[in-house]
């Protein structure tokens, strides 16, 4: 047998796996394969902000790709809520930023939180999507809300809505009293760090 | 055979919550700005990239290939046999 060695580990194949979760390479997980279109490099930040923190969170009812509708004010003194706006199905940084909070539900589970996820795409573009994103089958387990029509119109609301009709990539806690307690109208090019949402998460229960 | 997982675009604190969730038992490195993605060739993923490192200190790349797989002992053996070892 061949033994060689690497630093201090004994090796004698090695075998390297590239996986990518919440991935930032270019939806480049193997199932998006040229399903993703490509957006190129887009303007940062495009649109006015409306809201800061500690404002009260407007209200808004949308249709849920899963059926029925969602309010924001249904977990009013229930839960606190991240709200993400993604800019649009089928393009790349949120092809890979969903799937990532569907395998962190615990996070949310742990700070009473609950997800809505929200674009300006029809519930037929994004029943298609979704079910694309759910890796080893199933579905992901928070609400996703189409801001179709009239057009963006809660993503306009919370100021994040771009001039070319697509939302930002946005980031808002609400906590259990409909109180904004964090923003992050986020390069649209990047995807938001897990940790900078958990951080905003745990600083809800103190 | 040693197995090494890349975090391509992940920080550690989502790499360390993946490797918990999912009782990965080799180690998994973080690559947040893809400097190892790109030395790869910026492949998709999952991609699975076998090298033999041989005894004068030179890496051979036996297996470099794009796609998960669905049986874990067919392709562990098909490591054990395209390594040589």
């Amino acid at each position: 047998m061949v033994r060689t060695r690497l630093g201090s580990i004994i090796w004698v194949a090695g075998l390297l796996v590239l996986f990518g979760w919440m991935s930032t390479a270019l939806g480049q997980t193997q199932k998006f394969k040229e399903s993703i279109y490509p957006v190129g490099k887009l303007k940062p930040r495009d649109s006015v902000p409306k809201l800061k923190v500690g404002d009260e969170a407007p209200d808004f009812t949308l249709p849920a790709v899963r059926g029925g509708e969602v309010s924001l004010s249904e977990y009013r003194g229930k839960k606190n809520v991240v709200i993400s706006f993604v800019p649009a199905a089928w393009t790349p940084v949120c092809s890979d930023q969903w799937p990532g909070y569907n395998i962190a539900k615990e996070i949310f589970d742990q700070y009473n939180a609950i997800l809505l996820g929200i674009t300006v795409d029809n519930i037929p573009t994004l029943y298609s999507w979704t079910n694309q994103m759910c890796m080893g089958g199933g579905s992901l387990w928070f609400p996703v809300l189409s801001d179709f029509w009239p057009h963006g119109a809660v993503a306009f609301k919370y100021g994040v809505l771009r001039s070319d009709g697509v939302s930002e990539r946005a980031l808002f806690v609400i906590d259990e009293k409909g109180i904004v307690r964090y923003i992050d109208v986020h390069d649209i090019n990047t995807r938001p760090r897990l940790e900078a949402l958990v951080g905003e998460l745990e600083k809800l229960n103190k | 055979m040693k197995v090494i997982g890349i975090g391509a675009g992940n920080t550690p604190f989502e790499v360390n919550f993946f490797q918990k969730k999912y009782e990965v038992p080799f180690p998994l490195v973080p690559d947040e700005d893809l400097a190892v993605h790109k030395v790869l060739g910026e492949v998709r993923t999952p991609y699975f990239i076998g090298v033999k490192i041989n005894e004068d200190g030179s890496n051979e790349v036996f297996y470099s290939k794009l796609g998960g797989f669905k049986d874990s002992g067919e392709f562990l053996n098909l490591m054990i046999k395209l390594s040589g070892l």
